[in-house]
Protein backbone atom coordinates (compact mmCIF):
# COMPACT_ATOMS: atom_id res chain seq x y z
CA UNK A 1 0.00 0.00 0.00
CA UNK A 2 1.14 3.37 -0.92
CA UNK A 3 1.58 6.11 1.63
CA UNK A 4 -1.97 7.29 2.01
CA UNK A 5 -2.61 4.03 3.10
CA UNK A 6 -5.46 2.03 2.27
CA UNK A 7 -7.84 4.65 1.59
CA UNK A 8 -10.70 5.02 3.18
CA UNK A 9 -12.24 1.89 2.58
CA UNK A 10 -15.19 1.49 0.79
CA UNK A 11 -15.99 -1.36 -0.33
CA UNK A 12 -16.86 -2.62 -3.94
CA UNK A 13 -19.61 -4.63 -5.03
CA UNK A 14 -21.72 -5.78 -7.10
CA UNK A 15 -23.26 -5.59 -9.96
CA UNK A 16 -24.24 -7.16 -13.27
CA UNK A 17 -24.40 -6.93 -16.76
CA UNK A 18 -25.12 -3.64 -17.96
CA UNK A 19 -28.55 -2.31 -18.78
CA UNK A 20 -28.18 0.26 -21.18
CA UNK A 21 -29.65 3.35 -19.78
CA UNK A 22 -31.19 5.99 -21.28
CA UNK A 23 -29.42 8.04 -22.91
CA UNK A 24 -27.79 10.95 -20.74
CA UNK A 25 -26.86 14.24 -22.68
CA UNK A 26 -23.58 14.73 -21.02
CA UNK A 27 -22.26 11.00 -21.08
CA UNK A 28 -22.74 9.50 -24.50
CA UNK A 29 -21.44 12.81 -26.65
CA UNK A 30 -17.83 13.42 -25.21
CA UNK A 31 -17.86 16.89 -25.76
CA UNK A 32 -15.00 18.08 -23.95
CA UNK A 33 -10.74 17.90 -24.77
CA UNK A 34 -10.06 16.53 -21.17
CA UNK A 35 -9.35 12.29 -20.48
CA UNK A 36 -10.73 11.07 -17.90
CA UNK A 37 -8.59 7.83 -16.40
CA UNK A 38 -10.32 6.05 -13.31
CA UNK A 39 -9.32 3.10 -11.26
CA UNK A 40 -11.59 0.67 -9.58
CA UNK A 41 -11.43 -2.74 -7.57
CA UNK A 42 -12.04 -4.16 -3.96
CA UNK A 43 -9.62 -2.74 -0.66
CA UNK A 44 -6.30 -4.07 -0.88
CA UNK A 45 -6.54 -4.93 -4.87
CA UNK A 46 -3.65 -2.07 -5.00
CA UNK A 47 -4.92 -0.12 -7.25
CA UNK A 48 -4.23 3.34 -5.10
CA UNK A 49 -0.68 2.81 -4.75
CA UNK A 50 -0.72 2.08 -8.74
CA UNK A 51 -3.01 5.23 -9.56
CA UNK A 52 -0.41 7.51 -6.47
CA UNK A 53 2.19 6.70 -8.97
CA UNK A 54 0.58 7.11 -12.01
CA UNK A 55 0.24 10.73 -10.52
CA UNK A 56 3.63 10.76 -9.81
CA UNK A 57 5.02 10.36 -13.21
CA UNK A 58 2.49 12.62 -14.67
CA UNK A 59 3.14 15.45 -12.25
CA UNK A 60 6.81 14.85 -12.42
CA UNK A 61 6.61 15.96 -15.88
CA UNK A 62 4.23 18.57 -15.95
CA UNK A 63 1.48 17.20 -17.00
CA UNK A 64 -2.15 19.32 -16.58
CA UNK A 65 -3.50 16.71 -14.19
CA UNK A 66 -6.21 16.59 -11.16
CA UNK A 67 -6.29 13.85 -9.24
CA UNK A 68 -9.98 13.31 -7.43
CA UNK A 69 -11.22 10.98 -4.51
CA UNK A 70 -14.56 9.57 -3.85
CA UNK A 71 -16.01 10.47 -0.90
CA UNK A 72 -14.84 13.63 -0.55
CA UNK A 73 -17.02 16.17 -1.14
CA UNK A 74 -16.62 18.78 1.80
CA UNK A 75 -20.23 19.67 0.87
CA UNK A 76 -21.95 16.41 1.86
CA UNK A 77 -19.52 15.22 4.50
CA UNK A 78 -21.56 15.81 7.34
CA UNK A 79 -24.26 14.11 6.51
CA UNK A 80 -22.64 11.17 5.59
CA UNK A 81 -20.17 11.12 8.86
CA UNK A 82 -23.78 11.91 11.11
CA UNK A 83 -25.09 8.75 8.85
CA UNK A 84 -22.40 6.74 9.50
CA UNK A 85 -22.05 7.69 13.68
CA UNK A 86 -25.69 6.60 14.07
CA UNK A 87 -25.99 4.21 11.66
CA UNK A 88 -29.14 5.42 10.40
CA UNK A 89 -28.23 4.75 6.61
CA UNK A 90 -30.38 1.59 4.72
CA UNK A 91 -29.20 0.69 1.71
CA UNK A 92 -30.76 3.28 -0.41
CA UNK A 93 -30.44 6.63 1.85
CA UNK A 94 -26.39 5.27 2.01
CA UNK A 95 -26.54 4.61 -1.73
CA UNK A 96 -27.78 8.38 -2.72
CA UNK A 97 -25.52 10.38 -0.23
CA UNK A 98 -22.90 8.77 -2.06
CA UNK A 99 -24.44 9.81 -5.50
CA UNK A 100 -25.10 13.38 -4.08
CA UNK A 101 -21.34 13.50 -3.06
CA UNK A 102 -20.08 12.29 -6.24
CA UNK A 103 -22.66 14.59 -7.88
CA UNK A 104 -21.15 17.25 -6.28
CA UNK A 105 -17.56 16.46 -7.30
CA UNK A 106 -18.71 15.76 -10.77
CA UNK A 107 -20.49 18.92 -11.66
CA UNK A 108 -18.13 21.16 -9.84
CA UNK A 109 -14.81 19.52 -10.62
CA UNK A 110 -14.88 16.67 -12.72
CA UNK A 111 -16.79 17.80 -15.62
CA UNK A 112 -15.43 21.73 -15.17
CA UNK A 113 -11.95 19.89 -15.58
CA UNK A 114 -12.77 17.49 -18.42
CA UNK A 115 -13.88 20.71 -20.37
CA UNK A 116 -11.01 22.64 -19.74
CA UNK A 117 -8.67 20.00 -20.90
CA UNK A 118 -7.15 18.05 -17.94
CA UNK A 119 -6.29 14.96 -17.43
CA UNK A 120 -8.45 13.40 -14.50
CA UNK A 121 -7.45 10.91 -12.53
CA UNK A 122 -10.00 9.13 -9.92
CA UNK A 123 -9.26 6.87 -7.33
CA UNK A 124 -12.58 4.88 -7.92
CA UNK A 125 -15.45 6.02 -9.87
CA UNK A 126 -18.84 4.88 -10.58
CA UNK A 127 -18.57 1.59 -10.65
CA UNK A 128 -17.70 1.22 -6.98
CA UNK A 129 -21.36 2.27 -6.96
CA UNK A 130 -22.55 0.09 -8.85
CA UNK A 131 -20.43 -2.71 -7.24
CA UNK A 132 -21.02 -2.15 -3.42
CA UNK A 133 -24.70 -1.06 -3.39
CA UNK A 134 -25.68 -3.98 -5.46
CA UNK A 135 -23.75 -6.00 -2.85
CA UNK A 136 -26.22 -4.36 -0.47
CA UNK A 137 -29.58 -5.04 -2.06
CA UNK A 138 -29.62 -1.99 -4.50
CA UNK A 139 -31.24 -2.67 -8.04
CA UNK A 140 -28.44 -2.48 -10.40
CA UNK A 141 -31.01 -0.95 -12.69
CA UNK A 142 -31.58 1.92 -10.52
CA UNK A 143 -27.86 2.40 -9.67
CA UNK A 144 -27.24 2.46 -13.86
CA UNK A 145 -29.82 5.50 -13.98
CA UNK A 146 -28.80 7.21 -10.79
CA UNK A 147 -25.44 7.74 -12.21
CA UNK A 148 -25.67 8.15 -15.80
CA UNK A 149 -24.95 11.89 -15.40
CA UNK A 150 -21.22 10.88 -14.65
CA UNK A 151 -18.91 10.87 -17.75
CA UNK A 152 -17.59 7.66 -19.21
CA UNK A 153 -14.05 6.85 -18.53
CA UNK A 154 -11.56 6.86 -21.10
CA UNK A 155 -9.66 4.14 -19.28
CA UNK A 156 -11.15 1.97 -16.50
CA UNK A 157 -8.31 0.00 -14.35
CA UNK A 158 -9.87 -3.00 -12.31
CA UNK A 159 -6.83 -4.27 -10.04
CA UNK A 160 -7.56 -7.29 -9.07
CA UNK A 161 -6.35 -9.67 -6.49
CA UNK A 162 -7.25 -12.90 -5.15
CA UNK A 163 -9.70 -12.21 -2.11
CA UNK A 164 -7.23 -13.66 0.35
CA UNK A 165 -4.74 -11.61 -0.30
CA UNK A 166 -6.97 -7.88 -0.78
CA UNK A 167 -8.77 -9.20 2.50
CA UNK A 168 -5.56 -9.72 4.39
CA UNK A 169 -3.69 -6.54 3.79
CA UNK A 170 -6.55 -4.61 4.68
CA UNK A 171 -7.25 -6.46 7.91
CA UNK A 172 -3.82 -6.66 8.77
CA UNK A 173 -3.05 -2.83 8.33
CA UNK A 174 -6.34 -2.21 10.24
CA UNK A 175 -6.97 -2.42 14.01
CA UNK A 176 -10.80 -2.24 13.57
CA UNK A 177 -12.75 -2.09 10.30
CA UNK A 178 -15.25 0.40 10.61
CA UNK A 179 -19.63 -0.57 10.36
CA UNK A 180 -20.55 -0.20 6.95
CA UNK A 181 -17.20 -0.50 5.67
CA UNK A 182 -17.19 -4.37 6.86
CA UNK A 183 -21.04 -4.48 5.85
CA UNK A 184 -21.91 -5.05 9.07
CA UNK A 185 -25.13 -3.43 8.36
CA UNK A 186 -26.07 -6.44 6.23
CA UNK A 187 -25.82 -8.32 9.02
CA UNK A 188 -24.02 -10.73 7.34
CA UNK A 189 -21.87 -11.23 10.51
CA UNK A 190 -21.65 -10.87 14.20
CA UNK A 191 -17.96 -10.87 13.66
CA UNK A 192 -16.47 -7.76 11.80
CA UNK A 193 -13.89 -9.47 10.06
CA UNK A 194 -16.22 -11.98 9.01
CA UNK A 195 -18.58 -9.65 7.58
CA UNK A 196 -15.92 -7.74 6.20
CA UNK A 197 -14.83 -10.74 3.63
CA UNK A 198 -18.18 -11.57 2.50
CA UNK A 199 -18.95 -8.67 2.01
CA UNK A 200 -15.42 -8.08 0.22
CA UNK A 201 -16.92 -11.31 -1.90
CA UNK A 202 -19.45 -10.12 -3.23
CA UNK A 203 -18.20 -7.27 -4.28
CA UNK A 204 -15.29 -8.73 -6.07
CA UNK A 205 -18.41 -10.61 -8.19
CA UNK A 206 -19.99 -8.03 -8.84
CA UNK A 207 -16.92 -6.12 -10.35
CA UNK A 208 -16.00 -9.22 -12.10
CA UNK A 209 -19.20 -9.15 -13.86
CA UNK A 210 -18.90 -5.95 -15.01
CA UNK A 211 -15.37 -6.37 -16.44
CA UNK A 212 -16.46 -6.84 -20.52
CA UNK A 213 -19.76 -4.84 -20.35
CA UNK A 214 -18.09 -1.83 -19.02
CA UNK A 215 -14.35 -2.43 -21.15
CA UNK A 216 -12.07 -2.65 -17.84
CA UNK A 217 -8.68 -3.42 -17.78
CA UNK A 218 -7.88 -5.84 -16.26
CA UNK A 219 -4.92 -5.85 -13.68
CA UNK A 220 -3.38 -8.27 -11.85
CA UNK A 221 -2.69 -6.66 -8.57
CA UNK A 222 -0.34 -9.52 -7.36
CA UNK A 223 2.34 -8.79 -9.74
CA UNK A 224 5.62 -6.55 -8.38
CA UNK A 225 4.64 -2.93 -8.57
CA UNK A 226 7.28 -1.21 -10.28
CA UNK A 227 6.33 -3.52 -12.98
CA UNK A 228 2.58 -3.11 -13.07
CA UNK A 229 3.32 0.44 -12.98
CA UNK A 230 5.23 0.27 -16.13
CA UNK A 231 2.33 -1.86 -17.90
CA UNK A 232 -0.21 0.72 -16.24
CA UNK A 233 2.08 3.11 -17.82
CA UNK A 234 1.87 2.18 -21.14
CA UNK A 235 -1.72 1.49 -21.37
CA UNK A 236 -2.17 4.99 -20.42
CA UNK A 237 0.07 6.25 -23.52
CA UNK A 238 -1.95 4.13 -25.55
CA UNK A 239 -5.28 5.08 -24.72
CA UNK A 240 -5.04 8.22 -24.09
CA UNK A 241 -3.52 11.39 -26.75
CA UNK A 242 -0.89 12.32 -23.89
CA UNK A 243 0.79 14.87 -26.29
CA UNK A 244 -2.88 17.20 -25.51
CA UNK A 245 -1.87 17.12 -21.67
CA UNK A 246 1.75 17.82 -22.04
CA UNK A 247 3.52 20.74 -20.68
CA UNK A 248 3.82 23.46 -23.72
CA UNK A 249 7.29 23.58 -24.80
CA UNK A 250 8.97 27.49 -24.26
CA UNK B 1 -38.54 13.10 -23.39
CA UNK B 2 -40.62 9.93 -23.41
CA UNK B 3 -41.38 7.19 -21.14
CA UNK B 4 -39.03 4.52 -22.27
CA UNK B 5 -38.91 2.29 -19.05
CA UNK B 6 -42.54 0.97 -18.85
CA UNK B 7 -41.38 0.34 -15.11
CA UNK B 8 -40.39 3.71 -14.00
CA UNK B 9 -43.77 4.68 -15.20
CA UNK B 10 -46.80 5.30 -13.76
CA UNK B 11 -48.58 5.01 -16.80
CA UNK B 12 -48.05 1.25 -16.92
CA UNK B 13 -51.87 0.44 -16.87
CA UNK B 14 -52.09 -1.21 -13.55
CA UNK B 15 -55.57 -0.39 -11.87
CA UNK B 16 -53.58 1.16 -9.83
CA UNK B 17 -55.84 2.09 -6.40
CA UNK B 18 -58.69 -0.22 -5.21
CA UNK B 19 -59.48 2.43 -2.22
CA UNK B 20 -62.61 0.99 -1.01
CA UNK B 21 -61.15 -2.40 -0.24
CA UNK B 22 -57.87 -0.78 1.55
CA UNK B 23 -60.16 1.96 3.18
CA UNK B 24 -61.86 -0.74 4.77
CA UNK B 25 -59.28 -2.96 5.24
CA UNK B 26 -57.73 0.05 7.51
CA UNK B 27 -60.12 -0.26 9.94
CA UNK B 28 -60.64 -3.68 10.37
CA UNK B 29 -56.70 -5.12 9.62
CA UNK B 30 -57.18 -8.66 10.91
CA UNK B 31 -58.96 -11.37 8.84
CA UNK B 32 -58.99 -9.40 5.36
CA UNK B 33 -55.73 -10.66 4.05
CA UNK B 34 -57.67 -12.28 1.26
CA UNK B 35 -60.01 -9.01 0.94
CA UNK B 36 -56.72 -7.37 1.32
CA UNK B 37 -54.32 -7.83 -1.07
CA UNK B 38 -54.90 -5.33 -3.39
CA UNK B 39 -53.15 -6.55 -5.97
CA UNK B 40 -49.46 -7.34 -7.24
CA UNK B 41 -46.38 -5.46 -5.52
CA UNK B 42 -45.98 -3.38 -8.22
CA UNK B 43 -49.49 -1.58 -7.69
CA UNK B 44 -48.43 0.09 -4.80
CA UNK B 45 -44.80 1.53 -6.55
CA UNK B 46 -44.11 2.67 -9.80
CA UNK B 47 -40.92 0.19 -10.21
CA UNK B 48 -38.76 -1.91 -8.18
CA UNK B 49 -40.36 -1.73 -4.80
CA UNK B 50 -38.16 -1.21 -1.12
CA UNK B 51 -36.20 -3.97 -0.80
CA UNK B 52 -37.83 -5.49 2.65
CA UNK B 53 -41.00 -4.35 2.07
CA UNK B 54 -44.25 -6.53 1.88
CA UNK B 55 -46.50 -4.88 0.25
CA UNK B 56 -49.75 -6.60 1.38
CA UNK B 57 -48.61 -5.41 5.42
CA UNK B 58 -48.95 -1.60 4.30
CA UNK B 59 -52.64 -0.87 5.32
CA UNK B 60 -52.68 2.47 6.26
CA UNK B 61 -52.95 5.57 2.90
CA UNK B 62 -51.10 7.96 1.62
CA UNK B 63 -52.34 11.16 0.55
CA UNK B 64 -50.56 13.56 -0.96
CA UNK B 65 -51.10 17.38 -1.44
CA UNK B 66 -49.06 18.94 -3.99
CA UNK B 67 -48.79 22.54 -5.08
CA UNK B 68 -46.32 25.34 -5.47
CA UNK B 69 -45.35 27.79 -2.64
CA UNK B 70 -48.75 29.46 -1.95
CA UNK B 71 -51.16 26.89 -2.71
CA UNK B 72 -51.85 26.76 0.49
CA UNK B 73 -50.96 23.21 1.21
CA UNK B 74 -49.87 23.86 4.48
CA UNK B 75 -52.91 25.70 5.92
CA UNK B 76 -54.96 22.55 4.28
CA UNK B 77 -53.07 19.65 6.27
CA UNK B 78 -53.34 21.37 9.47
CA UNK B 79 -57.42 21.03 8.92
CA UNK B 80 -57.45 17.39 7.03
CA UNK B 81 -55.23 16.19 10.43
CA UNK B 82 -57.49 17.79 12.61
CA UNK B 83 -60.67 16.40 11.07
CA UNK B 84 -59.51 13.04 10.62
CA UNK B 85 -57.96 12.89 13.84
CA UNK B 86 -61.73 14.25 15.31
CA UNK B 87 -63.12 10.97 13.08
CA UNK B 88 -60.63 8.93 14.67
CA UNK B 89 -57.84 8.25 12.44
CA UNK B 90 -54.56 8.40 13.31
CA UNK B 91 -52.34 10.83 11.42
CA UNK B 92 -48.51 10.73 10.17
CA UNK B 93 -47.11 13.64 8.35
CA UNK B 94 -44.19 14.02 5.84
CA UNK B 95 -42.49 16.94 3.65
CA UNK B 96 -40.05 18.21 2.45
CA UNK B 97 -36.16 18.41 4.22
CA UNK B 98 -38.25 16.93 7.20
CA UNK B 99 -35.41 13.72 7.72
CA UNK B 100 -33.51 13.44 10.38
CA UNK B 101 -30.46 12.72 8.15
CA UNK B 102 -30.48 14.97 6.10
CA UNK B 103 -33.10 17.63 6.41
CA UNK B 104 -31.13 20.54 7.84
CA UNK B 105 -27.90 19.89 5.75
CA UNK B 106 -29.91 20.62 2.93
CA UNK B 107 -31.15 24.15 4.87
CA UNK B 108 -27.65 24.81 4.96
CA UNK B 109 -26.87 24.12 1.64
CA UNK B 110 -29.78 26.14 0.30
CA UNK B 111 -28.55 29.09 2.56
CA UNK B 112 -25.25 28.76 0.68
CA UNK B 113 -26.52 28.76 -3.18
CA UNK B 114 -23.26 26.98 -3.38
CA UNK B 115 -24.76 23.77 -4.33
CA UNK B 116 -25.25 22.76 -7.79
CA UNK B 117 -28.49 20.61 -9.23
CA UNK B 118 -27.63 17.15 -9.01
CA UNK B 119 -26.64 17.52 -6.21
CA UNK B 120 -29.41 19.13 -4.32
CA UNK B 121 -31.96 16.69 -6.58
CA UNK B 122 -29.64 13.70 -5.07
CA UNK B 123 -30.16 15.61 -1.16
CA UNK B 124 -33.65 15.72 -2.15
CA UNK B 125 -33.58 11.89 -2.76
CA UNK B 126 -31.51 11.15 0.28
CA UNK B 127 -34.25 13.41 2.38
CA UNK B 128 -37.35 11.54 0.40
CA UNK B 129 -35.96 7.84 0.71
CA UNK B 130 -34.81 8.39 4.78
CA UNK B 131 -38.42 9.71 5.36
CA UNK B 132 -39.92 6.96 3.41
CA UNK B 133 -37.93 4.28 5.18
CA UNK B 134 -38.10 5.52 8.35
CA UNK B 135 -41.76 7.16 8.95
CA UNK B 136 -43.71 6.53 6.42
CA UNK B 137 -43.41 2.60 5.43
CA UNK B 138 -43.72 2.31 9.61
CA UNK B 139 -46.57 4.23 9.70
CA UNK B 140 -48.54 2.73 6.60
CA UNK B 141 -47.69 -0.91 8.44
CA UNK B 142 -49.52 0.59 11.62
CA UNK B 143 -52.63 1.83 9.32
CA UNK B 144 -51.63 5.22 10.00
CA UNK B 145 -52.85 8.28 7.28
CA UNK B 146 -49.82 9.39 5.90
CA UNK B 147 -50.58 13.21 4.82
CA UNK B 148 -47.77 14.53 2.85
CA UNK B 149 -47.00 17.87 2.09
CA UNK B 150 -45.52 17.70 -1.41
CA UNK B 151 -44.00 14.30 -2.67
CA UNK B 152 -41.47 12.82 -5.45
CA UNK B 153 -43.62 15.04 -7.62
CA UNK B 154 -42.61 18.36 -6.41
CA UNK B 155 -39.11 17.24 -6.63
CA UNK B 156 -39.01 15.99 -9.85
CA UNK B 157 -40.48 19.20 -11.48
CA UNK B 158 -38.04 21.47 -9.71
CA UNK B 159 -35.17 19.27 -11.40
CA UNK B 160 -37.04 19.13 -13.99
CA UNK B 161 -37.22 23.37 -15.29
CA UNK B 162 -33.22 22.94 -13.92
CA UNK B 163 -32.46 20.47 -16.93
CA UNK B 164 -32.52 17.13 -15.48
CA UNK B 165 -34.29 14.90 -17.55
CA UNK B 166 -37.50 13.27 -16.51
CA UNK B 167 -36.79 10.02 -17.03
CA UNK B 168 -33.72 10.22 -15.23
CA UNK B 169 -35.97 11.43 -12.20
CA UNK B 170 -38.58 9.01 -12.50
CA UNK B 171 -36.11 6.50 -12.37
CA UNK B 172 -34.79 8.18 -9.43
CA UNK B 173 -37.84 7.43 -7.42
CA UNK B 174 -38.93 3.70 -8.97
CA UNK B 175 -39.08 2.63 -5.30
CA UNK B 176 -41.39 5.57 -4.06
CA UNK B 177 -44.80 4.74 -2.56
CA UNK B 178 -47.80 5.44 -5.40
CA UNK B 179 -49.88 7.37 -3.02
CA UNK B 180 -53.32 6.58 -2.87
CA UNK B 181 -54.65 10.28 -3.61
CA UNK B 182 -52.59 12.99 -4.83
CA UNK B 183 -54.23 16.36 -4.85
CA UNK B 184 -52.72 19.07 -6.89
CA UNK B 185 -53.93 22.50 -5.41
CA UNK B 186 -53.34 25.05 -8.63
CA UNK B 187 -53.19 28.20 -8.38
CA UNK B 188 -51.63 31.14 -10.58
CA UNK B 189 -48.15 32.26 -10.10
CA UNK B 190 -49.54 36.00 -9.53
CA UNK B 191 -51.94 34.77 -6.56
CA UNK B 192 -49.11 32.50 -5.51
CA UNK B 193 -46.94 35.71 -5.10
CA UNK B 194 -49.54 37.49 -3.44
CA UNK B 195 -50.09 34.88 -0.93
CA UNK B 196 -46.22 34.54 0.04
CA UNK B 197 -45.96 38.05 0.16
CA UNK B 198 -48.24 38.49 2.40
CA UNK B 199 -46.82 35.65 4.47
CA UNK B 200 -42.99 36.65 4.77
CA UNK B 201 -42.57 40.24 3.69
CA UNK B 202 -40.81 39.17 0.82
CA UNK B 203 -39.42 36.61 -1.69
CA UNK B 204 -37.16 34.20 -1.18
CA UNK B 205 -34.06 32.81 -3.58
CA UNK B 206 -35.13 29.89 -4.10
CA UNK B 207 -39.02 30.63 -4.48
CA UNK B 208 -38.45 32.87 -7.33
CA UNK B 209 -35.95 30.51 -8.93
CA UNK B 210 -33.02 32.92 -8.97
CA UNK B 211 -30.44 30.17 -9.52
CA UNK B 212 -31.91 29.72 -12.72
CA UNK B 213 -30.91 33.57 -13.78
CA UNK B 214 -34.71 34.54 -15.29
CA UNK B 215 -34.66 38.04 -14.24
CA UNK B 216 -33.15 40.73 -12.10
CA UNK B 217 -36.49 41.65 -11.45
CA UNK B 218 -37.78 39.36 -8.09
CA UNK B 219 -41.71 39.92 -9.29
CA UNK B 220 -40.39 38.69 -12.78
CA UNK B 221 -38.61 35.97 -11.75
CA UNK B 222 -40.91 34.30 -9.62
CA UNK B 223 -43.69 34.22 -11.93
CA UNK B 224 -41.49 33.25 -14.70
CA UNK B 225 -40.04 30.23 -12.55
CA UNK B 226 -43.37 29.45 -10.59
CA UNK B 227 -45.04 29.33 -14.28
CA UNK B 228 -42.15 26.91 -15.57
CA UNK B 229 -42.92 24.78 -12.60
CA UNK B 230 -46.65 24.93 -13.11
CA UNK B 231 -46.36 23.53 -16.39
CA UNK B 232 -44.03 20.19 -15.44
CA UNK B 233 -46.93 19.93 -12.63
CA UNK B 234 -49.52 19.82 -16.21
CA UNK B 235 -47.18 17.64 -17.52
CA UNK B 236 -47.05 15.52 -14.19
CA UNK B 237 -50.36 15.85 -13.54
CA UNK B 238 -51.84 13.68 -16.23
CA UNK B 239 -48.91 11.42 -16.08
CA UNK B 240 -49.90 10.14 -12.57
CA UNK B 241 -53.57 11.29 -12.56
CA UNK B 242 -53.60 14.08 -9.86
CA UNK B 243 -57.30 15.20 -8.61
CA UNK B 244 -56.87 19.08 -9.18
CA UNK B 245 -58.53 21.40 -7.31
CA UNK B 246 -58.33 24.99 -7.46
CA UNK B 247 -56.30 26.56 -4.65
CA UNK B 248 -57.91 30.05 -5.29
CA UNK B 249 -61.37 29.39 -3.55
CA UNK B 250 -61.77 29.79 -0.05
CA UNK B 251 -59.77 27.79 2.09
CA UNK B 252 -63.21 26.38 3.58
CA UNK B 253 -64.03 25.54 0.05
CA UNK B 254 -61.35 23.85 -0.76
CA UNK B 255 -61.34 22.08 2.42
CA UNK B 256 -64.72 20.80 1.25
CA UNK B 257 -63.30 19.27 -1.91
CA UNK B 258 -60.68 17.51 0.03
CA UNK B 259 -62.63 16.05 2.32
CA UNK B 260 -65.20 14.92 0.24
CA UNK B 261 -62.71 13.05 -2.06
CA UNK B 262 -60.63 11.61 1.23
CA UNK B 263 -63.94 10.57 2.83
CA UNK B 264 -64.72 8.45 -0.03
CA UNK B 265 -61.92 7.16 -0.15
CA UNK B 266 -61.76 5.95 3.48
CA UNK B 267 -64.99 5.14 4.26
CA UNK B 268 -66.00 8.03 6.00
CA UNK B 269 -69.80 8.71 5.99
CA UNK B 270 -69.94 12.64 7.00
CA UNK B 271 -67.55 15.31 6.11
CA UNK B 272 -69.14 17.96 8.50
CA UNK B 273 -66.34 19.96 10.28
CA UNK B 274 -65.70 22.82 11.57
CA UNK B 275 -62.06 23.91 12.44
CA UNK B 276 -61.45 24.04 16.77
CA UNK B 277 -61.04 27.47 17.94
CA UNK B 278 -56.75 26.20 17.41
CA UNK B 279 -57.35 26.42 14.17
CA UNK B 280 -60.43 28.59 13.27
CA UNK B 281 -57.86 31.67 12.27
CA UNK B 282 -56.99 29.38 9.35
CA UNK B 283 -60.80 29.25 8.02
CA UNK B 284 -61.19 32.27 5.29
Amino acid sequence: MGSRGVLSARMATVIQPVIENAPSPEKNARKYPGALVVVEGIDGSGKSTQLYLLKRWLEIHGYRIHFTEWNSSPLVKSATRRGKQRKLLTPTTFSLLHAADFADRCERQILPLLHGGYLVLADRYIYTAFARDAARGCSPHWLRNLYSFAPIPDVTFYFRAPLDVAVNRIVAGRPKLKYYEAGMDLGISLDRAESFRIFQERILNNYDQMIESDKFVLMDGTIPVNRLQKLMRQIVRERVDMAQFAPKKK
Amino acid sequence: MTDQKPENAASNGQPAKSPKKRARKSQSKRGEKANGAAGPAASRFYGTPMPGVTVEELSGSLIVIEGTDGSGRSTQISLLTEWLESEGFAVQTMGLRRSFLVGEDIDALLAENAVTRMTLALMYGTDFFDQLERRILPALRSGLVVLADRYIFTLIARSAVRGIGRDYLHGLYEMALRPDLTFWLDVKPEVAFDREFKKAHSISYWESGRDLSLSNDLFQSFIRYQSMVRKEFEYLSKRHEFLEIDGERSVAEVNGSLRKRIAQHLGIRGTHYRPSNALAHLWR
